[in-house]
């Protein structure tokens, strides 16, 4: 089984090194395209095999060597391939398997062909290492280097120069990658003040001693530890207030969008708390959980409210994946664990689907995004309306796609729970996430045929990349059908989260009532969107001019507020401080030089040459001296 | 080789002398070569050290003046091994990127690079107070010559006060070690300068706190801690590349070394007490500076600032009194010194190429020079701390140290990896991305064998010290661990007994 | 009657005189004259106390002191002389060459 572990982890590693190492200044090749996939492939079917070895003989436990070993601190490379861990190992190995296949074809004509798929592996490389780490600091080495590669791809075409920005803050693709960066880190602070926590407390940070030992530790404690942890959460998963640069990482290539900034990376916070859920559900820390919940709830509904009106086929994908976070995180802070880790995985799937969708229409249209100038594709590109029509009913929660198991049952948790504010504002989210999809999907592939005022001549994408997309499609509608099967595997490591009786009973209208909302956004956006001819869709700048709109399309002007409050205070404090440095610290130093030296300037006209003045320099110090003597003599 | 330590010193003094008669156009090879033999020697003595032994090493010990006590004696032990290697490294690999074309009188160079070399080894293995002394005073000269002679417009003032402000500070020191050794005399009634003789010297709290401040003069003014840092991007902006990757990679760990070695184990209470004073000073310097290095124009003073702000990480992990911190600090000693002395090499590679350092005059360069944008990314990301990197697992280590002293310097400290990469990929966005904007810069060459032969050793050390620490971290371990027991054994205060966490105690506790 | 404090006094005037001389004087001839007052100024209360306390040694050093002034005189004359002629002039202002 060891063998198997070491597969998976380090599959990706190698193909990272040999497109790196070797191609990495070569042109195009297609060698690279072939083998980066086999290996992540090789991975993924590891990462099944273990599947099936962990729900037959339970968890794989292996240390490979000691890391850091100082004090009584001790850090080895550890991984635990237990149900939680190998779920989000298929996962991530699935996905990527179909990303990197995908890339084939999206990064066809790129001149860093080569590059991209190293960085791309050792993405895959560094996720693997975050979710099959046995310790938190293995989870940081991966969580950093997730961050690093994400910056990495977000850059990837840092030859793109800034643009002043018109709405959205991102100015260039190299500037949204050091935003995601230096956001990550904030993050990453809070998350570092919780292993110096754990291990000041604890002794380890081995995540079985800790877990352990966790209910003996003080309340307030305790607290510190979940918040902190949750902070590290925030950053990665792109909570509100750290959301911002989740959007603009969109400037990143679009296979990266699909498997970075949503099926994988975007999931690590959720899987910390998944991970750390004997921490969250204890007692003494039910309100962090709750405000986790409550926050996630928020940013569900706030991500969609934003998504209503964008007008970037990317960026409403990425409001989407928000959204679609904030219930994982609604879940996971309810306590239902199983279930958050449930969404998380069919998310993943039709997520990344619609995404690759997405970057589709973007190669057809030349890297057009702008939904305005895009409408009635579907005669070009059938294939593609297909899939992103699919992963749309998914994420809107038609039954009997993957979306309706999985969000339905966060929804249900609500209920149960009797947070009845989150369930509605929930309920009500999964209606304007339905109609914000179709919205995008029938602006997209509906209605007039804009794009051709604009001369674009769209063309579907290669058959291979389509074929290559389906093993998603196919999960993205067969994935839900799997819950209860899903349930029985992951509950051996993951509490079990049962509805009463109450919610049992009311199970039916909960569920029509949000398919109610679902099918009503979508039917909205049909009537607004997919018409052809008089009633077809039109631009109204009255509504454009409104308060709200403006408000939404600005997200409320969240990165305004960045910048114009931290971003530009910080640049001119820096300036400032740089001035004070220059003036003051060093001033004082050079002054201290400069007196000593003007006093020796000054004085040097004593040495004048007159033999007089000499005589009555001379007399004034020997009167000073007898005086001093005198005084000496007088004191005593 | 009873007297390896002796010749690691001396060799490369005796070396420097030979080096007035070698041929002018052969200097560079007769640098590299006695800077290699002194490398392999330095890691001869890795190989023969006994990792077990926390104690001092390979001691040697030759009386001089036995009047006053004063005697040539070294030894080596976990903490000062590894800088000693590193010295050696840096200067061997400083060497090897000189390039002959751009330095006029290489001969005098390397002569100058060998005495400094002589003098940094000296530092670190000298035992005598005395010795310590004379080698650090010493190391400023070849210094002051190598920036006055090979510098910038306005080297000479640069020089200057480089020289005058670190040797005002040692003056002050050196009326400190005086006093510790007429203490010794009124106490024991015999001269010493021996250290490991004034370890066991007990002195009152209010002695400790004076002493104390006098070894900080010269200790912190090297370091360099706010508000004493600026002779040093005075310095760095003017010393060329060679001088800037010795100052910044071993001459400014010498001040943390004093602390680590005079300051701790002889003033236990009084370094307790001053925990508040040296852990505001560092939050300053890691904010304040890191601020500074934000708003420069100048690649290499981007650089120099994130030194100082680095010090103040490793000034904050001297002073968390436990192993992790204090073991972290000499671990992040030596990866700033390589990370540092590898960045300042990559500026200089940039400035012989183009004769400027200004940010503004560069842009897209990743498109240009490939290679170079990797390595330099590559120290980029060890210089933010990034796991697996050399970076990460001292300031880890520092950070989770001194949590134990202060949670909230340590949040503050912390924020040293949000701003540092701040200004680091602010740094690189305006250098390597976006389009080429200057066209002088359209043909300018990759990195060549000579800079890739400095440079990717650095590289292979951030990685492997990064993925595996373990065999630097353990002897510095060991080292750290007995230290930590004799601080809290001479301690008097409770509160200084309190804070300072040795194994025992930690093991009493379990 | 005359007492040891009356030749002390006469011997501070003199000796003030003589200070005064040293510093307001410009001519290197009088600085000369300022000087020896101030010398036998000294011996007179050498002379006084040496009698005072019956000390022989007072007088002996006076003597001395007699003998160094003379050949200072002898020397330091023949100084001013060469000074005279190579500037002319003995005022300090105008041979007030090793100006710093």
């Amino acid at each position: 089984m060891e063998t198997l572990v070491y597969i998976a982890l380090f599959a990706p590693f190698v193909g990272s090194l040999f497109a790196g190492l070797f191609f990495a200044r070569s042109p195009k090749n297609i060698i690279v395209g072939i083998v980066n996939p086999a290996l992540i492939f090789i991975s993924f079917l590891a990462s099944v095999a273990l599947a099936f070895h962990v729900a037959e003989y339970g968890e794989v436990h292996i240390k490979m060597m000691d890391w850091i070993s100082v004090g009584n601190l001790n850090i080895p490379f550890g991984f635990l391939v237990d149900e939680v861990s190998v779920t989000m190992m298929v996962v991530v190995t699935l996905v990527s398997t179909v990303v990197h296949i995908y890339s084939n074809g999206y990064m066809d004509h790129d001149k860093s062909f080569n590059r991209f798929f190293s960085y791309l592996s050792a993405f895959v490389f560094s996720m693997m290492i975050l979710v099959m780490s046995d310790n938190f600091a293995g989870l940081f080495i991966g969580w950093e280097g997730v961050g690093v590669c994400s910056w990495l791809l977000i850059g990837f075409w840092y030859h793109k120069k800034d643009v002043t920005p018109d709405i959205n803050p991102a100015i260039s693709p190299s500037y949204a990658a050091n935003e995601a960066f230096i956001m990550n880190r904030i993050a990453d602070l809070g998350m570092l003040v919780g292993l110096f926590l754990i291990y000041w407390n604890v002794g380890s940070l081995q995540y079985d001693v800790v877990f352990e030992k966790l209910p003996h530790l003080a309340d307030g404690l305790l607290v510190s530890i979940a918040i902190a942890l949750f902070i590290g959460a925030m950053g990665k998963s792109a909570q509100f207030p750290l959301h911002t640069w989740l959007t603009d990482a969109m400037e990143g290539p679009t296979p990266v969008s699909a498997l970075i900034h949503a099926a994988t990376m975007v999931t690590a916070g959720v899987f910390l708390v998944i991970r750390a859920n004997p921490l969250y559900s204890l007692d003494a820390v039910a309100g962090v959980s709750y405000f986790i919940a409550a926050l996630g709830t928020f940013v569900a509904f706030y991500a969609a409210s934003m998504a209503l009106v964008n007008r970037d086929l990317k960026r409403i994908i990425a409001y989407s994946t928000l959204s679609q976070l904030g219930y994982m995180f609604a879940a996971a802070g309810l306590g239902a664990y199983w279930i958050a880790l449930f969404h998380l995985a069919a998310h993943a799937f039709f997520k990344a689907l619609l995404f690759l969708g997405a970057g589709n229409v973007m190669h057809a249209m030349d890297d057009e995004l702008d939904l305005f100038k895009m409408g009635g594709l579907k005669k070009v590109m059938r294939g593609t309306y297909i899939y992103m029509g699919v992963a749309s009913l998914a994420l809107a929660g038609i039954p009997p796609l993957a979306g309706y198991f999985s969000k339905d049952a966060i929804i249900e948790t609500a209920f149960n729970e009797g947070t009845y504010i989150l369930w509605f504002s929930l309920v009500f989210t999964a209606g304007l996430t339905a109609f914000y999809s179709f919205r995008q999907v029938f602006l997209t592939f509906e209605g007039e045929e804009r794009y051709k005022k604009y001369g674009f001549h769209p063309h579907e994408m290669y058959k291979y990349v389509l074929v290559a997309m389906s093993p998603l499609a196919i999960l993205a509608v067969v994935a839900g059908w799997f819950q209860e099967t899903f349930h029985e595997f992951i509950i051996a490591v993951l509490p079990d989260y049962e509805m009463s009786h109450h919610t049992h009973h009311n199970a039916w209208w909960l569920g029509l009532l949000v398919l109610a909302f679902a099918v009503s956004g979508i039917v909205i956006a049909y009537k607004k969107y997919a018409q052809k001819g008089e009633n077809a869709f039109k631009q109204d700048a009255e509504v454009e001019n409104g308060f709200l709109y403006k408000l939404l399309m600005n997200q409320y002007y969240v990165p305004y507020f960045y910048v114009e409050f931290i971003v530009k205070p910080y640049t001119v404090i820096s300036e400032k401080f740089w001035a004070i440095d220059k003036a003051v610290v060093d001033g004082t130093v050079d002054m201290i030089a400069k007196v000593l030296y003007r006093t020796g300037d000054k004085t040097r006209t004593m040495q004048n040459g007159n033999l007089s003045s000499y005589l009555n320099w001379m007399g004034a110090g020997a009167l000073l001296l007898i005086l001093a003597a005198a005084v000496s003599a007088v004191m005593g | 080789m009873e007297h390896i330590l002796s010749i690691l010193i001396f060799f490369p003094l005796l070396a420097g002398i030979l080096g007035f008669v070698v041929d002018k156009n052969s200097a560079k090879a007769y640098g590299i070569s006695v800077a290699a033999v002194e490398f392999l020697l330095s890691l001869w003595l890795w190989a023969s050290f006994d990792t077990t032994n926390a104690g001092m090493q390979f001691g040697e010990f030759i009386p001089l003046i036995s009047q006053f006590g004063i005697s040539y004696n070294v030894g080596v032990d976990g903490i000062s091994l590894f800088i000693v290697i590193m010295s050696a490294l840096m200067t061997l690999l400083g060497i090897i990127l000189l390039d002959e074309s751009k330095i006029a009188n290489m001969k005098n160079m390397i002569v100058s690079l060998l005495f400094l070399e002589m003098t940094m080894v000296g530092v670190f293995l000298s035992l005598d107070a005395i010795i310590f002394y004379l080698f650090w005073e010493l190391s400023l000269v070849p210094m002051l010559y190598i920036i006055g002679a090979w510098g910038g417009p306005t080297r000479v003032y640069a020089a200057v006060k480089f020289f005058l402000y670190t040797f005002a500070g040692s003056l002050v020191m050196l009326v400190g070690l005086l006093t510790i050794a007429y203490l010794y005399h009124l106490e024991a009634g015999v001269w010493t300068f021996n250290l490991l003789d004034w370890y066991q010297l007990d002195l009152s709290v209010g002695l400790q706190f004076w002493l104390f401040l006098a070894l900080f003069a010269g200790f912190a003014i090297k370091v360099p801690m706010f508000p004493f840092h600026t002779w040093l991007p005075h310095a760095h902006g003017q010393a060329p590349t060679i001088g800037s990757v010795i100052l910044a990679a071993v001459l400014l760990k010498m001040g943390t070394y004093g602390f680590v070695r005079f300051s701790l184990p002889l003033f236990p209470d009084a370094s307790v007490q001053m925990i508040p004073f040296i852990l505001t000073l560092s939050v300053i310097m890691v904010i304040y500076t890191a601020m500074v290095a934000f708003a420069q124009k100048d690649m290499k003073q981007v650089i120099a600032y994130s030194s100082v702000s680095h010090m103040g990480i490793i000034m904050i992990g001297v002073f968390a009194m436990n192993a992790e911190g204090l073991g972290g600090s000499i671990f992040l000693m030596l990866s700033h010194g390589i990370v540092s002395g590898a960045l300042f090499m990559l500026v200089g590679v940039i400035y012989e190429r183009t004769g400027t350092k200004i940010m503004s005059e560069f842009g897209g360069l990743a498109s240009i020079m490939p290679v170079y944008a990797t390595v330099f990314g590559i120290m980029l990301m060890a210089s933010v701390g990034l796991p697996l990197t050399i970076g990460f697992v001292g300031e880890f280590l520092v950070l989770l140290g001194f949590y134990e002293v202060s949670p909230l310097g340590t949040v503050l400290a912390g924020t040293t990896i949000i701003i540092g990469s701040i200004y680091m990929l602010t740094l690189f966005k305006r250098s390597f991305f976006g389009p080429v904007t200057n066209e002088k810069n359209r043909n300018l060459k990759d990195l060549n064998a000579r800079e890739l032969t400095a440079l990717l050793p650095l590289v292979a050390i951030v990685v492997w010290l990064g993925v595996y620490p373990k065999p630097v971290l353990g002897p510095i371990d060991t080292s750290v661990k007995k230290l930590l027991v004799d601080m809290e054994y001479k301690a008097r205060t409770p509160e200084a007994k309190e804070t300072i966490i040795s194994l025992q105690r930690a093991k009493e506790e379990k | 009657m005359i007492g040891i404090s009356h030749y002390l006094i006469l011997s501070g005037i003199l000796f003030s005189i003589g200070f005064m001389g040293v510093l307001r004087r410009k001519n290197l001839l009088m600085l000369f004259f300022a000087t020896e007052v101030m010398l036998n100024a000294v011996n007179i209360a050498f002379a006084a106390i040496g009698n005072y306390y019956g000390d022989l040694s007072g007088q002996m050093f006076a003597f001395f002191v007699i003998a160094v002034a003379a050949s200072e005189v002898a020397v330091g004359l023949g100084l001013l002389i060469v000074l005279y002629k190579k500037y002319g002039s003995l005022d300090l202002d105008v041979i007030a060459t090793m100006k710093g």
